[in-house]
């Protein structure tokens, strides 16, 4: 395991910059989590540290050791991809024991057996082991394709979405294990996904791309509480943060200020503007009560036996706001 | 009334009834469809088979039709598999075979390897190479039989410029030790383009990530060609191989351009034989039996090896 820095990555194709002045440190045992939609340049970040693509500019060092120019066999990464790479002829177990059987391993049959049975087991894919690759559900080559980059130490892991085909309780049941895996062996993981409770979760920090750029990197907790613009604060958190016009609930807002940021649990009920409940949902543990305000959408949250119905007026106001201004900078 | 009642059972029949009324069902309907291609089958494909049998137990010959004929049961196969020439012939088939598949499927592989490469023109290359595979064959020999001249052919006077010797020291056509080798070598240089095509369809079929996976799993190049190109190409390869080995073991047209089975009968393949039994000596009894022993051994090896082939497709 290493510690693996991104200083200034820039990477383009042709006109589109998948990647600008992108810099990162993640640090030895560190379960970083990158959070972006789809195109904002995840995938390709991970790609340029594995060595698949070449950067345009800036420097990656793997250990300490610019990696510019290594191959990626070089660079000892493990990496499990987005749309799965499994060897389509070979069994799960020739799978999982492919990156074994490098040389470069020297590991005999018995320890590789042993290995491969380890990390199935960890992956509920034993009963699966004499299975080809292409006889598998997406879930199932999803956990073969983990299985395989898991069987190895390597510097770093750099995971592309893994969860994103599984079903929710696997989902969940892989975010524990994963996060146990990676405590128990102190490995440094890189692992992108667009899930915000994965990153919430498994993340010893977070980062947040944007179009190709890091628009904030830190702790979870900091990023949730703290974010550094409206974009990220839209990122984190379920259901997502209400961004109403800044004087809606009256003076307050510091100068500059355009826009008024409230997570649900931001919002006390009972004083304050009254609006008018459009929908009532029922989650169980909790409620989610959608509010109109002036013609402004609002959810907030309320507690599970709420006899609150659709027509009902609720006075509500905010508590801890977020401020951003025209551009979505934060500014108070 | 009466009418309304007849507009109301119109409307009321169902549209496969109504279909029904017009003539003809859909079992109907398929059979016409089939029905000619069946009948052609039948005519031209399932018919001469089984007249070709019956022929093979007699003492038949086409070209004195008006001669009683006689049933003379096995004697035609225990003749065949008696007579020498015979062996000879199917020995000369066999070592055409071999040499042109293990050639081709060389070459044909290490030049669809390279085609794969991404280089510039590489479509220009693959369309050069497939070139010779679009000419007849009748082109194709005559051509040949022109290059391998001892006085003024290309080809030996390649030869000689690599080796030294005498162009019009040696006979490509003309020799005993060379004229299977000068088969060869056409065959090879006519048919390795398709070979080659599909090998590249094979290659082609493996996407760029699974060598990814494999760089990034840190296998050596060696290894990933071992590992992934050959297994993925292989059932590709082994189709090329099908076609190939059923093409040859009837080759007759390049082979007859070329030599015409000679000199002696040293490259007197068994179709040509069979030719030679059927319409020369008019033996037709006699080399129908010839023909329906061709037929089985073709059929057999293929089946074997189609089993073969869909074993390596599981894997
Ligand atoms: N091979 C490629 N050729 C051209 N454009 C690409 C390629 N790979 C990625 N891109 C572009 O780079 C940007 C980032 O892509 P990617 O890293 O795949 O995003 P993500 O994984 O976050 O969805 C996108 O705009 C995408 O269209
Ligand atoms: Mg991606």
């Amino acid at each position: 395991m290493a510690d693996v820095r991104l200083a200034s990555v820039s990477k383009r194709f042709g006109t589109t910059a998948a990647l600008t002045d992108l810099s990162l440190d993640i640090e030895d045992g560190d379960f970083v989590v990158m959070l972006g939609p789809t195109g904002a340049g995840k995938t390709t970040t991970l790609r340029s540290i594995a060595g698949l693509d070449t950067i345009d500019g800036g420097d990656i060092t793997i250990g300490g050791h610019s990696v510019a120019g290594l191959t990626p066999a070089q660079r000892d990464v493990a990496m499990v991809f987005q749309q799965y790479s499994l060897y389509p002829h070979l069994t799960v177990r020739d799978n999982l024991a492919f990156p074994l059987k490098s040389p470069l391993m020297s590991l005999d049959k018995a320890a590789i057996k042993r290995k491969v049975a380890e990390v199935a087991e960890v992956l509920h894919i034993s009963h699966k082991l004499d299975n080809k690759a292409t006889a598998l559900s997406g879930g199932e080559m999803q956990r073969v394709s983990i299985g395989r980059a898991l069987v190895r130490d390597p510097a770093i892991y750099l995971m592309d979405e893994p969860l994103s085909s599984l079903d929710a309780k696997l989902r969940s049941e892989l975010r524990v294990e994963l996060k146990r895996v990676q405590a128990d062996l102190g490995a440094t993981l890189l692992y992108v996904t667009h899930d915000q409770i994965e990153a919430m979760t498994m993340a010893t920090r977070v980062g947040v791309l944007d179009k190709g750029r890091l628009v904030q990197f830190g702790t979870p907790r900091d990023v949730y509480e703290n974010p550094a613009s409206l974009y990220v604060a839209t990122r984190l958190g379920l259901p997502r943060i209400n961004a109403l016009p800044a004087n809606v609930f009256g003076a307050g807002a510091p100068s500059g200020a355009t826009t008024i940021g409230l997570r649900p649990e931001h919002i006390r009920q009972g004083e304050g503007r009254s609006t008018r409940v459009t929908r009532v949902e029922h989650l169980g543990d909790q409620t989610r009560l959608h509010l109109d305000l002036d013609g402004h959408a609002l959810v907030t949250l309320t507690d599970a036996h709420s006899a609150l119905s659709p027509g009902d007026t609720l006075s509500v106001t905010p508590a801890n706001p977020l401020w951003f201004d025209s551009a979505g900078a934060r500014v108070g | 009334m009466n009418d309304s009642v007849a507009t109301r059972a119109a409307q009321a029949t169902p549209p496969g009834v109504a279909r029904r009324v017009k003539g003809l069902s859909d079992r109907a309907i398929a059979w016409i469809f089939v029905g000619p291609t069946i009948f052609l089958l039948l005519a031209i494909n399932i018919f001469p088979l089984i007249w070709t049998i019956r022929l093979s137990f007699t003492n038949f010959r086409a070209n004195r039709p008006n001669r009683e004929v006689e049933w003379v049961g096995l004697r035609n196969y225990e003749r065949i598999l008696g007579d020498s020439d015979i062996w000879l012939s199917m020995q000369a088939t066999a070592h055409f075979l071999i040499w042109t598949i293990v050639l081709q499927v060389l070459i044909g592989f290490t030049l669809a390897w390279l085609i794969n490469k991404k280089f510039r023109g590489n479509d220009l290359w693959t369309t050069i190479i497939v070139l010779p595979m679009m000419l007849s064959p009748a082109v194709v020999g005559n051509f040949w039989t022109f290059l391998y001249q001892p006085q003024i052919g290309l080809f030996n006077y390649v030869i000689t410029w690599f080796t030294g010797a005498d162009p019009s020291s040696f006979e490509m056509l003309g020799s005993v030790n060379l004229a299977p080798w000068s088969i060869i070598i056409v065959d090879t240089w006519m048919w390795t383009p398709f070979v080659m095509l599909i090998c590249l369809a094979g290659l082609r079929s493996i996407p760029d990530y699974i060598y990814e996976a494999a760089e990034i799993d840190r296998a050596s190049k060696l290894r990933q060609f071992f590992t992934i190109t050959l297994p993925m190409v292989l059932p590709f390869l082994m189709l090329a191989v099908l076609f190939r080995g059923i093409e040859n073991f009837k080759m007759f047209d390049l082979v007859v351009q070329l030599t015409g089975g000679g000199p002696g009968s040293i490259t007197e393949l068994a179709s040509i034989n069979l030719k030679r039994e059927a319409f020369e000596k008019w033996r037709t009894g006699y080399s129908s039996a010839f023909a329906i022993i061709l037929f089985v051994t073709v059929f057999g090896l293929a089946s074997i090896y189609v089993k073969a082939l869909n074993k390596v497709k599981e894997r």
